[in-house]
């Protein structure tokens, strides 16, 4: 919202306030902030209104002339000039030396070729009034000599740019912010506003029919207006804060909404059928053409202003333009009314017609001001637009009858606020006495009672309802500056009954352990492109109803789309010949949907939440070294990346097994054969292994992107937890036993089967079968592979003796012979 | 014969003493103390020898065999010290060559700056909580007196999924969870993703926030601002100032913008200052003292008298940014490693 420096002294003294920045200082202080300050002047600094007393062509050049000016007192000024529309005795807009315009050209004693010139005749261009103008502007023959061409324009104001908090519809007029400038000075206001407009003889019958929803409506019949242009004070008011004059009329009502904060409308009168105007229901499916030239239709939860026969204006928000106030008006009937916030806010948004009217009404209107808003309103139209007040009529529904309105109290102890805002008790800077006149400075009602104070807000203040509105209302009046600064104390054990300290702990770690990885930890959005997911096979379940884009309208159902777009955007932007190395991860949740996403009980959204581990990896498995150090990472180095995390998080009985031993059939985004499915117990937890190379074609990757993606939760479960910590356990002081062997065996036999089996028939003195080598090749037969096994016995209590070792040695080769066939390699 | 000993173990001292290698000294050996080396060749001519004699005579060759012997050793330890240094002078490593390095990793800015808050804040006693992104209007709006039809919607811009489901605006819910879990004292951080419809170099539709809540008997205003202050402190620098500018969020009452002082140009408010533009204040979050209609909400009764409680959010970009002066939001969701890889 736009605040005028000039129109607002029209109602407080700004004079104790330095200049603009300390009003915006002030305002800001008192929570109304300050966007921008304007200064219409800008650039008219040392332009002054000035005649030309001769005009004379230039000695050197034909198309200049060296005019004589005069600013109406001392020596005439030498300026040359281009322009060609000027003569002798025009009124003129002359730049003095030192001016600086709008357009940003500075003014200096200059020669143009060979005669001196002391200043500059302006254009409308280069003083910026216009986008293009053709020669000087030349100002009327009544214009009065050396006066600031700011002031001749109107431009010598201040404008405030405000954005005003959702709770202060009172400070949507100049009016309001003008009680908040007094209230901040201990000044009274400079002007009160003027007596309400006397009812009666009213021609037009007014009735409400929607109850509380519209509570009360002021209507005046004024006959024989003349409607036209507006007077240049009141465009110049207008324009200063952004508005466009559109006739005198309808200017008044924009300025009077302006000025005292309550939206007011004006019918073409002869257009209300059957002089009967009422506030109602919309009825379904009923047309009202606005004043926008649009029809609308309604639906029947609208409120309309209505006369006998149909809808001339939609409540709160825009007149009709079936009877909007036009050249030919001559009778016109005025609006100033109360409606429901709420429907006016439904209404305004249905019809995405947020009104300066709706914006006001929405927050709140001052409930008590009809009778002096309409008496401004009427009268400003008379004396601007002639004609005469025949009757007015204000119509109160229950709930705004009898007695003057007014706010219910509040009663507070005398020292709550000191309190709950952590001031000393009665001290400076808040006293009690301080405290109160505060508050009847902001034009509440106080009266001060034993041990509390009694306090009613302002018919306008309907942010004002509850204690700690009031004790805000000192905090901003003496200044959040002054509030002391403390640390509350630990008033009991802390206990929270939903910590996730050690979910969020078990995270940090895993965090950790891949960055000691090597990996970088990506954050992407939660939702992408039907394209993104579709590329890799992925579809979700959950939708953005309005998403700013198809870029962003599905939530992800994993986070491996998101992955794999990073490697590719960073492949993309990659030169040179060393392949990439592509680390990250990514620990987030992913979205989906049983059933239909809508909120059941004031919890459930339906949709499922599941948080992903997920990671990323190819290029050389080095940072550094040479060529020899830069082979490209492959399963293994995968695979190790989960086994660390599983260490990491201290989990235990988790399986990998290859797809083609999955109930599901694995993940179709990743190779079938170079991939493992990791399980949780008998959950699926999740999937590691190559990107399918149907996708890595279909996408144009070129090297190997390998991926996993785990299930949070499901790791969690077979987790040891944050804090469960490892206990000690002892090894054994006997040095153990190895022993190795060089097997051969089908190559459908996978080595964790062999070192089962091992574990097996070795016990109890086994303790570890490892493979070390594999082999495929011209050493060993055609579908055959040679594995190379060491198994190492110990026993905590004793040295093994060679007879023993031999002994299990042989068991454990007989139970490799009998379920794998298997044979010591010659 | 002493005289001949000397002579020949005086001239193989010599020798050994002038040998400069293993072959050599090995001959010297050999030609002294083999079989048929000349101090056995002495040796064997004692027989012609008075038997008195033969004992002194035995001992002074035994003596010139130990010394030749040692003085063996020791030269031959002095010609492999040379040995080695020679062999090392060879064995140079050009150390200037690529190192086998590992991957360095790197956590995400929103991450790290996550983390050094809920650092800061833990040592004031705040415990830690988590909620869900897809969030019931109820508890993003309603429940934390945001209700429908309120002007106050406006703030906030807001994705739906569903009737009644939409993509937490902020974490407050999570802070109306905690306390639909349990009475007071609520002394919680909800850090986590939230969503709005805006999307430039200062606005992701995705971005992240620590809301904080403490709930107790008689908190007070000067509380807020005694926690805001440590924070402030423990994060831009010992000297950092806030300052409270009071404005409007609807769950919390009295409500306030909070700034620092800019911990780049220190309040001098230098024009040239590209983090806080010559303001000399960064406005980095919003806080205010709970709204009475959330313990409403929250269920809570009885003995109510007193209770009291503040509320804070922290952009959490907002901050990294500032701190890291990055210049673009949106470089923090493109997953390029140049970005990643620097922090």
């Amino acid at each position: 919202m736009r605040i005028s420096w000039n129109w607002l002294s029209e109602w407080v003294d700004l004079s104790p306030i330095k200049g603009p920045s300390d009003l915006a200082e002030l305002l800001i202080r008192r929570g109304l902030e300050v966007e921008q300050v304007e200064s219409l002047g800008r650039g008219f600094e040392k332009v002054i209104t000035a005649q030309i007393l001769e005009r004379a062509p230039h000695p050197q050049a034909d198309r200049l002339s060296v005019c004589s000016v005069t600013l109406g007192s001392g020596e005439p000024l030498q300026i040359v000039c281009g322009a060609q529309n000027m003569k002798a005795g025009d009124k003129v807009a002359l730049a003095q030396v030192g001016a600086s315009l709008p357009n940003g050209v500075k003014i200096g004693e200059s020669k143009i070729r060979g005669v001196l010139s002391f200043g500059m005749l302006c254009s409308e261009q280069e003083l910026k009034l216009k986008d293009t103008s053709e020669g000087i502007l030349i100002l009327p023959p009544e214009t009065q000599l050396g006066l600031p061409l700011a002031d001749f324009l109107g431009k010598n104001d201040i404008i405030l740019h405000l954005k005003v908090t959702a709770n202060r519809g009172d400070c949507l007029s100049h009016l309001g912010i003008a009680r908040e400038v007094a209230a901040a000075l201990g000044q009274k206001l400079k002007k009160s506003e003027p007596q309400a407009l006397q009812e009666g003889n009213c021609p037009v019958s007014i009735h409400l029919e929607a109850g509380d929803l519209a509570p009360q409506f002021f209507g005046c019949w004024i006959e024989g207006v003349k409607i036209g242009a507006s007077p240049d004070w009141l465009v110049r008011k207008l324009e200063a804060i952004g508005l466009r004059s559109i006739n005198n009329v309808v200017d008044i009502s924009n300025w009077v909404m302006l000025e005292l904060g309550h939206p007011v409308h004006a019918y073409d009168g002869d257009e209300i059928r059957g002089r009967s105007v009422s506030v109602r229901p919309a009825r379904k499916g009923e047309e009202l053409p606005l004043l926008d030239q649009k029809t609308i239709q309604l639906t029947g939860s609208e409120l309309v202003i209505s006369d006998a026969e149909r809808a001339i204006g939609l409540a709160g928000v825009m007149g009709g333009g079936n009877s909007e106030v036009q050249l030919s008006t001559h009778n016109l009937f005025l609006e100033c009314a109360e409606f429901d916030p709420k429907l006016v806010r439904q209404a305004a948004g249905k019809y995405q017609r947020k009104t300066d009217a709706a914006h006001r009404f929405e927050r709140g209107i001052d409930p008590a001001d009809l009778g002096h808003v309409m008496s401004r309103f009427a009268s400003e139209v008379v004396r601007l637009a002639g004609g005469r007040i025949v009757g007015s009529q204000w119509v109160r529904g229950a709930s705004r009858a009898g007695v003057a309105f007014q706010r219910s109290e509040i009663v507070l102890g005398l020292h709550e606020v000191h309190d709950f805002l952590g001031f000393e008790r009665d001290q400076a800077p808040l006293t009690l006495n301080q405290v109160e006149a505060y508050w009847k400075g902001l034009n509440c009602q106080v009266v001060r009672e034993p041990g509390h104070w009694r306090l009613r807000p302002p018919t306008y203040r309907w942010d004002l309802n509850i204690k700690e509105d009031l004790a805000e209302e000192i905090a901003r009046t003496v200044g959040y500056d002054q509030i002391p600064a403390t640390i509350p104390p630990l008033s009991s054990v802390p206990t929270l009954a939903v910590s996730a300290i050690s979910q969020v702990t078990l995270m940090d770690r895993v965090k950790d352990a891949l960055v000691n990885l090597g990996f970088q930890e990506s954050l992407n959005y939660a939702f992408t492109s039907r394209d993104n997911l579709e590329r890799v096979g992925l579809k979700s379940s959950v939708r953005l109803i309005n998403p700013l884009s198809e870029e962003f309208e599905w939530m992800v159902p994993s986070l491996l789309s998101g992955l794999i777009r990073n490697a590719q955007e960073n492949w993309n932007h990659h030169f040179g010949s060393e392949s990439l190395p592509i680390r990250l991860f990514e620990l987030r949740p992913v979205f989906s949907a049983a059933g239909p996403i809508e909120s059941s009980g004031r919890m459930n959204t339906g949709v499922q939440e599941s948080w992903k581990l997920a990671w990323a990896m190819s290029g050389p498995r080095m940072a550094g070294g040479l060529r020899a150090d830069q082979a490209g990472v492959d399963f293994y180095d995968l695979k190790a990346v989960a086994e660390s995390l599983f260490a990491e998080l201290g989990t235990r009985g988790v399986r990998m097994i290859p797809f083609s031993a999955s109930r599901t059939g694995g993940n179709p985004l990743f190779h079938p054969g170079k991939s493992a499915e990791v399980l949780a117990g008998n959950a699926v937890a999740g999937h590691f292994g190559l990107l399918h190379p149907a996708i890595s074609r279909e996408l144009k990757i070129k090297g190997e992107l390998y991926l996993a993606e785990l299930d949070w939760a499901q790791l969690l479960k077979l987790s040891r937890g944050a804090f469960q910590v490892p206990v000690f356990k002892s090894w054994s002081q006997f040095p153990g036993m190895e022993r190795d062997f060089a097997l051969v065996v089908k190559s459908d036999v996978t080595v964790d089967k062999i070192c089962q089996a091992a574990l097996k028939a070795g016990k109890p003195l086994i303790k570890e079968a490892k493979v070390f080598d594999i082999y495929r090749g011209s050493q060993v037969a055609e579908g055959m592979t040679s594995i190379a096994v060491r198994v190492i016995f110990y026993d905590e209590t004793r040295s093994i003796q060679e007879s023993e070792a031999e002994a299990f040695s042989s068991k454990i080769l007989d139970a490799w012979k009998k379920e794998f066939g298997a044979e010591l390699r010659g | 014969m002493i005289e001949k000993l000397s002579a020949i173990g005086g001239r193989a001292l010599e020798e050994i003493e002038k040998t400069s290698s293993f072959e050599s000294l090995d001959q010297i050996r050999v030609s002294l103390l083999g079989k048929k080396g000349s101090l056995n060749e002495v040796l064997k001519g004692l027989s012609g020898i008075n038997p008195e004699e033969r004992p002194v005579i035995g001992a002074a060759a035994n003596e010139w065999k130990r010394k030749i012997e040692a003085a063996l050793e020791v030269r031959k330890s002095s010609l492999e010290k040379v040995h080695l240094e020679q062999q090392l002078q060879k064995e140079k490593l050009d150390i200037s060559a690529p190192a086998r390095l590992a991957h360095r990793g790197s956590l995400h800015l929103v991450t790290q700056t996550v983390r050094r808050m809920m650092q800061i804040f833990g040592r004031l006693g705040f415990d830690v909580t988590l909620g869900p992104e897809a969030e019931t209007d109820y508890l993003n709006f309603e429940a934390v007196n945001i209700p429908a039809d309120h002007p106050a919607r406006d703030m906030q811009d807001t994705f739906f999924l569903g009737p009644g489901v939409v993509l937490r605006t902020h974490t407050s819910g999570v802070q109306m969870r905690s306390m639909l879990a349990q009475k007071w004292p609520v002394r919680v951080l909800c850090p986590g993703a939230v969503y709005r419809c805006d999307h430039d170099a200062t606005h992701s539709p995705m971005f992240h926030q620590v809301e904080g809540l403490w709930v107790d008997k008689n908190v007070r205003m000067s509380d807020l601002k005694g926690v805001l202050q440590f924070w402030a402190r423990e994060l831009f620098g010992s000297d950092t100032q806030i300052r409270l500018r009071p404005s409007y969020f609807p769950f919390v009452e009295p409500g306030a913008e909070v700034d620092v002082s800019c911990f780049r140009c220190r309040v001098k408010a230098s024009d040239d200052c590209k983090i806080c533009k010559g303001t000399g204040w960064l406005e980095v979050l919003g806080a205010g003292m709970v709204h009475p209609r959330l313990f409403e909400m929250a269920g809570y009764s009885g003995d109510t008298e007193g209770l009291s409680g503040f509320a804070f959010g922290i952009g959490v970009e907002r901050i990294a940014m500032l701190l890291h002066e990055v210049p673009d939001l949106r470089l923090l969701f493109q997953g390029d490693v140049r970005f990643l890889s620097q922090f």
